[in-house]
């Protein structure tokens, strides 16, 4: 027990070691997120003995019990464990000063002069070291004490955090929008140092707690007034679940007119890429089939559409049209691309079918680079353009009104989403749906219950692929032009990130999850090449810390999280003799 | 005990069912028959092919030769979906549920092979599929129904897992009832029961002939089930029937007895 802080601190000095040396502490020192005091680097370097400390001050399970802690206990226990980090970090900033720091650059470029200023405070090497140690174990201590505050503040000091730090990423965001509300903006986000202002913070921070306390207290009440009244028609969906869609629905759609071209050519993307979530979750989220080859039907979608509404090749010293070209309207070439994915998703799903898992994994990941080979290749440039493929694809014009701005192609996007959001969420209520889960649950079983698996799975393949196509075609008109550089093997990986980041067979996941892994990184654009450090951090995160994804399913967040709770509750009850609660409702309070 | 009817009165008649995995022949040459509105079962020892019968007639595995005939329809080489559809349901050794699904959903399921929504009136929800997914949470209720309390009420939209063992037995049953079968193998429906429940499932099986008017295969090993629920009991092993007859003939023929006990030490 007595090295727990060890097993805790430790690993989190490395991880603050790490970020050192890829640059997230010394390349970002003058990005403020409040005031002229909290930058990103220091926050990367507050968090990992915070998260130390919050590790450190979680229940002991002994015996299959859980032993809460009190609160000077985990205080301490969090304090030490920060501390240990900050020793393990201090420890390498003191090697490296003696070194010297110009000889670790040779290697580690990211070892800047001012990186060495900054975890110094700017002091001696040795009172900077007994400093970090010193802010470490304070971040520790907040962490610990945080774990084990009870619920009721909890929530609402995490949703503030949140918040503000929110508020403080999307500081050339809100004032944008904030201008075009015409709405005074300098109280809230300081002109000199672009981030939050102290005041600007504490506002945030408080609305947030605030709302986040008030939903906690009538969401329960509401929710339990509606599961009388749902009764037995399927899961009830819990008010404040409907009015933060409400809201979130709303901002969707005003979102451009606020944030102007920029980043609703940002936003446009997200769109593509929610569109390609919505697609791939009904193979992986709702049939259980692990495709890492989605990138096929997007490539499938763009080139199909490029190809049925015309275009014209870039290949050098060939007549710039290519071979076969149609000369459709864009609504009319629309549901052929679909039904061309949809059959493609037959041929492909036809020989992968026996293969499960891993297997599955694989061969799929091996169809989807065909296709990037296939468009770039020498063979196919009369068609398609090889490598240096395609320009002048439609804008989907409506009697001359075009979608290429960025803005007016964000809402073109937007009613493609709602419509596969529908189109996914409707089947997924269906009979359709219900053999897809039970096939996912138990394959033989649901054979030997009369579902024919081959078939779902095929289906499964066929729409999933149909959605993904029209997440290409869009995106050949967003752009206009299209090279085999845009369909690599990345891009399954992109689109199986943001279903898993937003929740497995959860449409609201798919897009809030588009919004965080394409999103963020289009509008943080000095992020941009830490983009996959972040995908593969938010992966390994979300599957350690929570497998139901940020926005679960109600089934999934059930199978994942709150089995155990909901049992143990159910048992009690039935104990005692009296009904057993909803279960549904009783899980619903805690995700 | 009649002389065996003619086959063409059996449900389900298997002739020289024969089934190898590698060298081990779990069945060989197995030979029986059904008829409608019969309790049967079968019994044997751990390892005499019992279960491979039930996986071979469901045609989770196909057998290496023989025929199993169905209402006189060879119904070998069917997938199980196939076979569920023309009226044979089962449980399973293990209960197999869809555990994250509530137990109405996972009695929804049953009803699967009864209906016929695609994708388009999915999508639209058109009047007929409305009905249609009506009518199969309906089928789905009332399935469950037939094990009183157990399995109905608040009960409903409780995910599968939440059950206690007997109830996910019963619900198994329940999933395999509302395929609307005329014949139903229930594969060891009492393993692991409390003698009450066993006691209880006993007139269950008992109601699914009499009340649901279904024809029921089981394997069991709890002789007092098999001796209060069975027309007819017929005796495996080594993938062979030994013996044939009512409960008592049975339980008293030589071969059955020398197959749980052993041979007698030869003299």
């Amino acid at each position: 027990m007595a090295r727990r802080w060890i097993r805790i601190g430790v690993p989190a000095g490395i991880v603050t070691i790490f970020l050192a040396l890829v640059g997230l502490i010394g390349g970002f020192t003058d990005v403020y997120l409040i005031g002229d005091q909290i930058s990103f680097a220091a926050l990367m370097m507050i968090l990992p003995p915070f998260v130390a400390g919050l590790v450190a001050a979680a229940p002991r399970v002994e015996g299959g019990e859980r032993l809460e802690k009190r609160i000077p206990e985990a205080a301490v226990t969090a304090a030490i464990a920060g501390a240990a980090a900050g020793a393990t970090f201090a420890l390498a900033v003191v090697l490296a000063d003696w070194i010297g720091d110009e000889r670790i650059r040779a290697v580690f470029i990211n070892v800047t002069p001012q990186l060495m200023e900054f975890v110094t405070f700017g002091r001696a090497t040795m009172v900077g070291a007994l400093a970090v140690i010193a802010v470490s174990a304070l971040a520790g201590l907040l962490g610990g004490v945080l774990r084990v505050a009870p619920a009721s503040i909890r929530r609402p000091v995490t949703v503030a955090v949140i918040a503000t730090l929110l508020f403080g990423f999307l500081q050339r965001v809100i004032p944008i929008a904030l201008d075009q509300l015409s709405l005074e903006r300098d109280w809230l986000y300081s002109p000199q140092f672009d981030g939050l202002t102290w005041i600007g913070a504490i506002v945030v921070a408080a609305v947030a707690a605030g709302i986040s306390f008030l939903s906690t207290r009538f969401g329960t009440r509401l929710r339990g007034s509606v599961a009388r009244i749902g009764g037995s028609g399927g899961p009830a969906i819990s008010p404040v679940r409907l009015l933060a869609g409400a809201i979130a629905l709303g901002l969707l759609i005003v979102a451009p007119l606020l944030l102007g071209s920029v980043i609703s050519e940002v936003l446009g993307t997200v769109m593509v890429f929610a569109l390609l979530g919505i697609g791939l979750n009904i193979v992986v989220g709702y049939a259980g089939l692990l495709d890492l080859g989605y990138v096929f039907f997007f490539a499938l979608g763009a080139y199909s559409l490029a190809l049925l509404t015309g275009a014209t090749l870039n290949a050098f010293g060939i007549p710039p049209e290519p071979a076969i070209s149609g000369s459709l309207n864009f609504y009319v070439a629309i549901p052929i691309v679909m039904v061309i994915a949809a059959a493609s998703g037959l041929l492909v799903g036809a020989p992968v079918l026996r293969l499960r898992g891993d297997y599955l994994a694989l061969v799929t990941l091996g169809l989807g680079e065909m296709v990037t080979v296939l468009v770039g290749s020498p063979w196919l440039v009369p068609l398609v353009g090889g490598p240096s493929g395609m320009r002048g694809i439609t804008d989907a014009a409506i009697g001359g009104f075009g979608f290429r701005d960025p803005q007016r192609f964000y809402y073109l996007a937007l009613a493609f989403v709602g419509l596969a959001a529908f189109m996914s969420w409707r089947l997924a209520a269906s009979r359709i749906g219900r053999a897809w889960t039970a096939m996912r649950e138990d394959e033989q079983t649901a054979d030997a219950m009369g579902i024919s698996t081959t078939r779902f799975k095929l289906l499964a393949f066929a729409i999933g692929g149909a959605i993904g196509s029209l997440g290409g075609a869009l995106f050949a008109v967003k752009i206009g032009s299209l090279t085999p550089a845009s369909f690599q093997v990345i891009v399954s990986i992109q689109v199986l990130g943001l279903v898993i980041l937003g929740g497995m067979g959860s449409i609201p996941g798919v897009i809030v999850g588009a919004l965080v892994l394409v999103g963020l990184p289009g509008l943080l654009r000095e992020f941009e090449e830490y983009r996959f450090l972040a995908y593969g951090a938010a992966v390994v995160a979300i599957m350690v810390l929570r497998p139901q994804g940020l926005v679960p399913n109600v089934r999934r967040s059930r199978e994942l999280q709150d089995e155990e709770q909901a049992q143990d509750e159910w048992a009690k009850a039935v104990e005692e003799g009296e009904t057993p609660p909803d279960i549904a409702s009783a899980t619903g309070a805690t995700t | 005990m009649s002389e065996p009817a003619r086959s063409t009165d059996a449900v389900l008649e298997v002739r020289g069912l024969e089934k190898h995995f590698g060298g081990l022949y779990a069945l060989s040459g197995l030979d029986m028959e059904v008829r409608p509105g019969e309790i049967v079962s079968v019994i044997g020892p751990n390892g005499a092919g019992k279960s491979t019968l039930f996986n071979v007639i469901t045609g989770i595995y196909e057998p290496d030769a023989g025929d199993i005939r169905y209402e006189n329809v060879s119904i070998v080489g069917l997938r199980p979906h196939q076979v569920v559809k023309l009226g044979i349901a089962r449980t399973f050794q293990n209960v197999r549920l869809f555990a994250n699904m509530t137990i109405l959903e996972n009695a929804m399921v049953g009803q699967h092979c009864r209906s016929k929504g695609g994708v388009f009136g999915s999508i639209i929800r058109t009047p007929g599929i409305r009905a249609e997914e009506e009518r199969i949470r309906e089928r789905a209720k009332e399935a469950l129904s037939f094990f009183g309390k157990r399995l109905s009420g608040y009960r409903l939209e409780q995910p599968a897992f939440s059950l206690s063992y007997a109830n996910r037995r019963r619900l198994e049953m329940a999933r395999a009832l509302a395929t609307d079968p005329k014949l139903l193998l229930l594969d060891e429906p009492t393993a692991g029961m409390n003698p009450r429940e066993t006691l209880e499932l006993r007139d269950h099986i008992v109601r699914m002939r009499d009340e649901l008017g279904l024809t029921v295969i089981v394997i069991e090993h709890d002789m007092r089930v098999v001796k209060g629920v069975s027309d007819r009991v017929i005796a495996c092993d080594y993938g062979q029937k030994i013996a044939e007859g009512t409960y008592d003939e049975v339980a008293h023929d030589e071969r059955v007895v020398e197959a749980y006990l052993g041979t007698k030490a030869t003299t």
